[in-house]
């Protein structure tokens, strides 16, 4: 450490000089927050244009809070621009568990209008700290019952999309081995597949999270971490997201892990996302590994504009934007429109997908997360 | 935590003799109401800041989710990952610190000893990472050990070693050197006629007489890389985490607020204790003081000259080579070369993460850098004197507290605090200027408080004697004397507030982020066209970073010279 110097070059200076020199630093001072607050207030003025419309004045967009993996359906949107006169403008940030937690923390001073990508695993957290205002009654009714949530939940979360979440394996991959790709969970555990699996995590993911119940439903709240454990002893790698696996860690992606956590409809989206390069999809599915998966929207308390957030939580459920779902999101639509050749001919769907119903989430959800926790990370 | 290069100067007491013959000797006595006043409002303001959102967290981990106000500390406490994750952080800020001090003392010794071309820029390269935001280190080391790197070490401890190493290097050398520098020149001489050879007089007469110093840089990077949050994120990819990053995860990814709050109770203990490990080590106070002159000798000899080369190829290595491995990488898209990365700043791209365009967060960063900044300043000038005025005092001790509390939990908290009825900020864009601000007030305080003891009293007796008024002394003796400081505060305080992550990253709206919250998000989408972007963006907050940091430089070196010394 040096020593204490005591700056004499400096006190001895002329003092009309040092206090010239004061006023030139203290002016660059004053002038720098002087504009940075102008500019800031410019902004704030800015922001709050954008965000609190006067009232009597139509607003000219209106947000939408989801994950970032999140596709607009553009053509819906238009038209919910052309009817309403209000943009759909997308805030992401993160994986649907994130994107959660964030509006949570702001619970009441909302990034948004309207959530969207709240799924079941997820659901009866969303119900905390008063995040969500009611949905006006009667939107949900075209949609089946099995997909709606009861009580508070389903008075305030409209279901849009389903899906399932599945284990899926590079049909390549196994072919160019002579090997069978695994067929379920036990072959997942067997040393004949170690080091072969990816999955994402229910920490972060909302895919990893579901898995994880899947795994309770299939072998029970006793028996599920030794399954885990099972699977952590024959190399699972986790990855925080979905992104991460599939997308880095995958063999068809050009990772080194040959089976990996998905959708059961992620094997369209492969053909499609090809662009003519791939006439067949190069998953196959492990059907037994399905879980079955609904998203929802909600509007947020304390929106700037409630009721254009109410109007596109109904529009979310028109033909319109239903039908567009699946090749943007590869998603299931919940209501009753024509899903597009590439998901009838290759979109997978176990007849029985594993699930746990939405109250024994609620009361196990944290803790077997915590579980999950403290035996794999 | 944001560090400060003048971070290790922080609990060091006035020396007593400085006391006695201080510029704030007179304070006593006359009716000196007013200035006080305005001090005792903003130190007030800074500890309402500051321990309000701290004891917000900390409720938290006594406020159940259903059953027992000990819930949560049961359930973070009695699990065994938590003690893992506990170890971990320790361990590596052990391992970080250890390294840092292997590679910087001889380093040190190096530049202080030999006189050699090209020295001082040297000295400010292996500066220029401990100024620039940690995300920005992260993302330079990200670019040598990441997936289009040398080495892909993802997922291992290996990167965020070396972030640290990067990082703090700065610490060790310039701490140590200073010690060095200011040994008494004859020591060494002494020694060699004694028949001690050069390897012995070093090893044997030099070293222990900065071993103080040699500690008091080790316990600061060991502090700095104990709250590192930025570096981690950044590299750990969700395998690799410190109760920092545990605490982000809970409360962002978990909605954990409980479970937050007990490891951000746990951190503070553990930052109180290695800041008092600190202060006992300072307080004993360093070696003979003797200024050195024209400092250093030519290096003569091959062994002097190898010593001059291992030392400057390993700041090379260490400090230049992630730098330009950014600049590679944001010319780098796809496996191809391109300036794409550059010339899609302007708009948001599909697919990066990021759902503004990384030139908005330019502007948001620099807006609220100069807001936060001149908050600082404004708080640091009117709180300077309470502090100066009482060394340890309450006011000293006040104006430490934003760095006793981790970032992450100044951030948690003042999102906890600013949502409650009937004010709720978190709409308002003041949230991140003040988090900013509470940041870099310790490090404003921090480079004038020196120059403010160091003014000669006879300077104000004379202005009293010449009828001038307390207030009048303040603006136009004191305040204009300490102008170099302040000018380096500053700057400090702006570049700390533009690289400020830990806290930001809480209560920065998702359509409103700063550079380092951008950053993050870019890289947080793997092998994405994110990555060079982020790049991009590094190279944007190094440029602004190396514009203020020479700035700094050259202020501290032509006055007061102590800003930039550890």
């Amino acid at each position: 450490m040096s020593s204490q110097r005591a700056p004499q070059r400096t006190a001895h200076r002329p003092l009309r000089g040092a206090g010239r020199r004061l006023g030139r630093v203290g002016a660059a001072v004053a002038a720098l927050a002087v504009v940075s607050t102008l500019a800031a207030c410019g902004d704030g003025a800015g922001g709050e244009e954008d965000t609190s419309e006067p009232a009597g004045e139509a607003a000219d967009r209106v947000v939408l809070v989801t994950y970032d993996s999140f596709a607009l359906p553009e053509a819906a949107a238009e038209e919910f621009e052309e009817r309403t006169g209000a943009a759909i403008e997308v805030v992401a940030r993160g994986d649907a568990g994130t994107t959660l937690a964030t509006a949570l923390l702001s619970a009441g001073s909302p990034e948004g209008d309207v959530i969207f990508g709240i799924d079941n695993t997820l659901a009866t957290r969303a119900l905390s700290e008063d995040l969500l205002d009611p949905l006006p009654e009667g939107v949900v009714d075209g949609v089946p019952e099995r997909y709606r949530l009861d009580g508070e939940a389903g008075e305030r979360l409209a279901p849009v999309d389903t899906g399932q979440v599945c284990v899926m394996a590079d049909t390549e991959w196994y072919a160019e081995r002579d090997l069978a790709p695994p067929s379920g969970f036990e072959d997942l555990a067997d040393p004949a597949y170690a080091d072969q699996l990816v999955v994402s995590s229910p920490v972060t993911s909302s895919p990893g999270l579901a898995f994880l119940l899947g795994t309770i439903d299939r072998y029970g709240e006793d028996g599920w971490l030794d399954y885990w454990q099972r699977l952590e002893d024959n190399g699972v790698r986790v990855r925080p997201s979905w992104d991460d696996a599939y997308n880095t860690d995958y063999t068809v992606s050009g990772g080194d892990r040959p089976a990996v956590l998905s959708y059961g409809s992620s094997p369209p989206a492969e053909v499609v996302f090809s662009e003519g390069e791939r006439t067949e999809p190069a998953s196959t599915v492990l059907e037994e590994t399905c879980v079955e998966q609904v998203e929802y929207a909600g509007v947020l308390a304390g929106a700037p504009n409630p009721q254009l957030a109410a109007e596109l939580v109904e529009f979310m459920l028109e033909p319109a934007w239903q039908s567009e779902l699946p090749l943007t999101n590869f998603v299931f639509p919940v209501t009753d429109v024509e899903l597009p050749e590439e998901f009838r001919r290759w979109a997978t769907t176990a007849d029985e997908p594993l699930g746990l119903d939405p109250d024994r989430i609620d009361a196990g959800r944290e803790d077997w997360v915590e579980a999950w926790r403290e035996q794999m990370e | 935590m944001i560090p400060s290069p003048a971070f290790p100067q922080l609990m060091r007491r006035r020396p007593r003799a400085a006391a006695a013959s201080g510029s704030v000797g007179p304070s006593r006595t006359g009716p000196r109401r007013r200035l006080p006043t305005v001090g005792g409002v903003a130190v007030v303001a800074v500890a309402v800041a500051v321990l309000v959102p701290a004891a917000a967290v900390a409720l938290q981990a006594v406020t159940p989710r259903d059953a027992q106000w000990y819930d949560a500390l049961a359930r973070i406490l009695s699990s065994g990952r938590t003690w893992r994750v506990v170890a971990a952080t320790v361990a590596q800020a052990a391992v970080s610190c250890a390294l840092t001090v292997v590679v910087g003392v001889p380093v040190a010794w190096v530049l202080e000893r030999y006189r050699f071309r090209g020295r001082s820029a040297v000295r400010v390269l292996a500066t220029v990472p401990f100024v620039l935001p940690s995300v920005v280190v992260a993302a330079a080391i990200a670019a040598v050990l990441g997936p289009s790197g040398l080495v892909d070490a993802r997922g291992t401890w290996w990167p965020i070693l070396a972030a640290h190493l990067c990082f703090n290097l700065a610490v060790v050398v310039r701490t140590v050197g200073a010690a060095l520098a200011a040994l008494d020149p004859d020591l060494e001489p002494s020694a060699r006629l004694l028949g001690a050879g050069p390897v012995s007089a070093a090893l044997r007469v030099q070293l222990p007489a900065v071993v103080p110093a040699v500690a008091a840089a080790a316990v600061v990077v060991f502090l700095f890389c104990l709250t590192s949050f930025g570096v981690i994120v950044v590299l750990g990819g969700g395998a690799t985490t410190t109760v920092e990053v545990e605490i982000w995860t809970r409360a962002t990814r978990q909605f954990d607020l409980p479970g937050a709050g007990v490891l951000a109770v746990l951190q503070l203990v553990a930052v109180v204790a290695t800041l008092s490990v600190h202060a006992a080590i300072t307080r004993r106070g360093h070696g003979t003081t003797k200024e050195r002159g024209g400092a250093g000798r030519r290096p003569a000899g091959a062994g002097d000259r190898a010593a001059v080369l291992l030392a400057v190829a390993l700041v090379l290595v260490i400090s230049l080579v992630p730098l330009l491995a950014v600049l590679d990488r944001s010319f780098l898209s796809a496996g191809r070369r391109t300036v794409t990365n550059w010339t899609h700043l302007g708009s948001a791209t599909a697919g990066t993460g990021l759902s503004v365009s990384p030139l908005d967060a330019v502007a948001a960063s620099l807006r609220a850098a100069g807001v936060a900044a001149a908050l600082a300043v404004g708080v640091a000038v009117a709180a300077v004197r309470a502090v100066a005025r009482r060394p340890g005092g309450p006011a000293d001790r006040v104006l430490l507290l934003p760095l006793g509390v981790s970032a992450t939990t100044l951030g948690l908290g003042l999102l906890l605090v600013a949502g409650r009825p009937p004010l709720d900020l978190r709409r308002s864009w003041w949230l991140v200027p003040v988090a900013q601000a509470l940041v870099a007030i310790p490090l404003v305080v921090r480079v004038v408080l020196p120059s403010l003891r160091g003014l000669p009293g006879s300077m104000l007796d004379a202005a009293a004697l010449l009828g001038a008024g307390p207030r009048a002394r303040w603006w136009r003796v004191e305040l204009p004397m300490l102008r170099r400081a302040l000018g380096a505060g500053a700057a400090l305080a702006v570049i700390a507030c533009l690289g400020e992550f830990g806290a930001t990253v809480f209560v920065a709206r998702t359509t409103d982020p700063t550079m380092p919250v951008a950053i993050e998000r870019l890289m947080s989408r793997p092998g994405g066209a994110g990555f060079g972007q982020a790049m991009a963006l590094s190279c944007l907050l190094v440029l602004v970073c190396a514009a203020v940091i020479s700035l700094v430089d050259r202020w501290a070196r032509s006055g007061d010279g102590e800003a930039l010394t550890f």
